[in-house]
């Protein structure tokens, strides 16, 4: 507590700052508005629920594109990890595809599904799968051999292996993974809304910015930075021993 | 406890009337009021004299490496006071050199061995074009000589510790206070650097404070050894060591000296 | 023939026999050309245009546009990070602020940016470079805040002033954290370069990919984005290469 409290001193003497400077008249640029009207426009965007409802549907794209990518990125890593022969081949290819830019893809997507939540969401799962892939890889890689040979030794098919064995091995790891991706997730959709998809927070801001409401569109950037907040502060906190998981990995 | 001041044999002329260090009363305490206060050295009265080689010797956390400390000035007392060459020691300085158990630690790991060394030149403002003979020939003396380009990571733990003490005697110090130097290195490597550091400490007529729990090191290398114990630590006992120089790993071993004062000790340090 | 070399000629296979398959499903047209042009297409456009020297602009664009905006990021990072770093006081006044500036993504500057700086270089330069700083500034003040103590002892001793310490131990000592910062800010950097430019509609390989896009010219899209490819890779080569440089002391050869 102690330390929010020092640590709001500057951005509270700056918020004074500039809401005096502004209304004496000191510094007026068209294009920076008073905190009281960022708060203004704030308050009236929750009221009539435009900004809740942007931030909606930020949320349900980037969840459907974390869940495509959870999903894809998990398995194959999964399989990847227990095999380094096929690790080892389709290591350049990965590689390959890594570098390029998620957002480079955004007018391919736009071709082939147009605006809305499918196009939007491709995106976002591209841009989370790497990271995931790569480190359900290592989580895999991490496990355990013992416990994979004594899996071996009572003849476990592939898929009882891996739900008895390598997931739960390898969770806490995987969520680790997941955690960097949800943060990625949610700077990759409203990217997406940024430069092209009409729907969300992105959208919201940009069309605040057109037309010129420049309260609002700064009132939109700090509930960003509070919903970003939020999440990051969610996710850092819901770990291995949050109540998703019911047992204890064998260690 | 009362300091020792019998002259036996002193090994340096005590030609300097003003001791290295004296401390007076010296104590360290942490914590604002009991039960949190915990006190780690009480009362401490000791004069450590020029060009003497002073081992203080007691079981871990006996409040030594406090000690060396409060006298690199890396720590200020909560009582009491503690003086070098009649001066009040206010901070650290370049005067009082420092080598550090964890060698490691102290060293810069992204420099070679001679940029190490040439770390406390530049410290002490030595033109960049009068430096390369000084390192050299520190170098050699240490024994590092074919090590200058290596990097402490490339090198053994002894090494890396010669590394440490090559630095602080690139400081010109008036006093070198050493902190359980040769703790992390195996036997054989220690009894070297032993000898070493006697040859060296004999050449600069160096003043040595040497902390240690080896209470045979301590015998070994000092002409006194300070025996710390208790908690609060005290001194529990000063003893003139009075074995010739040079020392020698074998003989002065065996001399019955030796064995004497090992005797003597040994119940002082099991006893706290 | 090794066992690795065995590998390696596997794994150029298995992405040949990729983009084979891929070529012969353009070909069969069993996936549409428009959204899959076939890989031969994307490499004839590819190679047409190093031929008429018209990929250059846009390629030096893009990678001008994501090399000053880190290099920016990068320069505003370190000193930063090492004045919080370095400071308790500093910390504790700005950790919390930044901590709330950090999430919000880079991209949502881009209506501040064009409100300011309207649909041009600086605006691209000055979203890139707001969205590049958080890892070279986060890695920075870890760093420089987790110098070991014994060396902090060893500057007091020999007499260092705040100056030299930061030069002569702090900085060397957070290099490899530094340096990790400086990877991940490059990868955010040509990022944002391509979002900037699609936005903006400045040169570059960004706005190519999106024209190609609207005048429904796919295997110039599919050429962009092998470039892209490509430019992410070699940049993180290098600079993979001069961080193993710089920190080569990190061998332990014990």
């Amino acid at each position: 507590m102690g330390r929010l409290a020092i640590g709001s001193i500057l951005p509270i003497l700056f918020l004074l700052v500039w809401e005096a400077a502004n209304r004496t008249g000191v510094l007026t640029l068209e294009s920076l508005s008073r905190p009281s009207d960022i708060l203004v426009a704030g308050v009236a965007g929750l009221r009539d629920g435009s900004i809740l409802l942007a931030t909606v549907q930020t949320f349900e794209t980037a969840l459907l594109g974390l869940a495509i990518a959870a999903i894809a990125g998990i398995l194959v890593g999964a399989i990847l990890g227990l095999s380094p022969v096929l690790e080892r081949i389709t290591g350049p290819t990965i590689e390959s595809l890594r570098p390029i830019p998620a957002v480079a893809f955004m007018p391919l997507v736009l071709m082939m599904f147009g605006f809305g939540i499918s196009m939007e969401a491709t995106i976002v799962a591209y841009a989370c799968v790497w990271p995931i892939l790569i480190v359900t890889i290592s989580a895999v890689q991490a496990i355990e051999p013992r416990l994979l040979e004594v899996a071996d030794v009572l003849e476990m098919p592939v898929t009882d292996r891996l739900r008895k064995i390598v997931f739960p091995s390898a969770f806490a790891r995987i969520n680790v993974g997941l955690r960097v991706a949800t943060g990625i997730a949610l700077v990759v959709a409203v990217t997406v809304e940024i430069v092209l998809n009409p729907r969300g927070l992105g959208y919201s801001l940009v069309l605040a910015q057109q037309s010129l409401n420049v309260g609002a569109m700064y009132a939109q950037l700090l509930w960003l930075c509070v919903v970003g907040y939020v999440l990051n502060a969610i996710i850092r906190n819901a770990g291995p021993g949050a109540p998703v998981t019911f047992w204890r990995p064998v260690q | 406890m009362q300091v020792s001041n019998e002259a036996v044999a002193p090994r340096r002329d005590p030609g300097a009337s003003v001791p290295a260090v004296s401390m007076r009363a010296l104590s360290l305490s942490f914590g604002a009021l009991p039960p949190a206060r915990r006190t780690i050295l009480d009362s401490i009265t000791l004069d450590v004299r020029e060009g003497e080689f002073l081992c203080i010797v007691g079981p871990s956390g006996s409040g030594k490496t406090t000690l060396l400390r409060l006298l690199a000035g890396l720590v200020q007392a909560s009582a009491g006071e503690i003086r070098f060459r009649g001066q009040p020691i206010s901070g650290p300085s370049r005067e009082r050199a420092i080598v550090f158990q964890d060698y490691s630690k102290a060293l810069l790991p992204w420099r070679t061995v001679r940029a190490n060394v040439a770390l406390s030149l530049e410290a002490r403002k030595v033109p960049a074009s009068e430096q390369g003979p000084v390192i050299d020939a520190l170098l050699a003396k240490m024994g590092l000589a074919n090590a200058a380009h290596q990097f402490p990571g490339q090198l053994s733990g002894g090494m890396q510790q010669r590394v440490q003490i090559a630095r602080c005697l690139a400081q010109h110090p008036n006093i070198l206070l050493m902190d359980e130097p040769f703790g992390a290195l195996d036997a054989m490597t220690r009894q070297g650097l032993q000898d070493e550091i006697l040859l060296l400490a004999g050449e600069q007529a160096m003043t040595v404070v040497f902390i240690t729990h080896d209470l045979e090191e301590a015998i070994y290398l000092g002409d006194r050894v300070v025996v710390l114990g208790g908690v609060p630590a005290q001194i529990v006992k000063t003893v003139d060591i009075d074995l010739p120089r040079p020392r020698d790993q074998l003989t002065t071993r065996e001399d019955p000296r030796f064995l004497a004062h090992r005797h003597r000790l040994f119940g002082l340090l099991r006893g706290h | 023939m090794s066992k690795a070399g065995w590998t390696r000629i596997a794994a150029f296979g298995f992405a040949l026999s990729l983009i084979l398959a891929w070529q012969v499903l353009a070909d069969l047209r069993l996936i549409s050309p428009i959204f899959f042009p076939s890989p031969a297409r994307a490499a004839a456009v590819l190679v047409a245009r190093f031929a008429d020297g018209s990929i250059w602009t846009p390629l030096v664009a893009t990678g001008l546009r994501m090399l000053f905006g880190w290099l920016l990021a990068s320069l505003i990072g370190i000193l930063i990070g090492a004045a919080i770093g370095s400071s308790r006081i500093t910390r504790l006044l700005l950790e919390p602020t930044l901590e709330f500036l950090r999430p919000l993504p880079a991209s949502a500057m881009i209506p501040v940016a064009v409100l300011f700086l309207g649909l041009s270089n600086a605006m691209s330069l000055s979203v890139i470079a707001f969205g590049a700083i958080w890892p070279v500034l986060l890695a920075s003040v870890h760093g420089f805040s987790t110098v070991q103590p014994e060396l902090r002892q060893v500057s007091d001793v020999l007499g260092f002033g705040r100056g030299a310490f930061l030069r002569k131990i702090a900085l060397p000592s957070a290099l490899p954290d530094i340096m990790a910062g400086l990877r991940v800010s490059l990868a955010i950097s040509l990022i944002l370069a391509v979002v900037t430019e699609m936005q903006a509609s400045l040169p570059g390989l960004g706005w190519e990919i999106f024209y190609a896009q609207r005048v429904y010219r796919s295997p110039d899209l599919y050429a962009g984005l092998i470039l892209l490819g490509v430019m992410g890779y070699c940049a993180n080569h290098l600079l993979m290469r001069f961080e193993s440089r710089m920190l080569r002391w990190r061998k332990t050869k014990l």
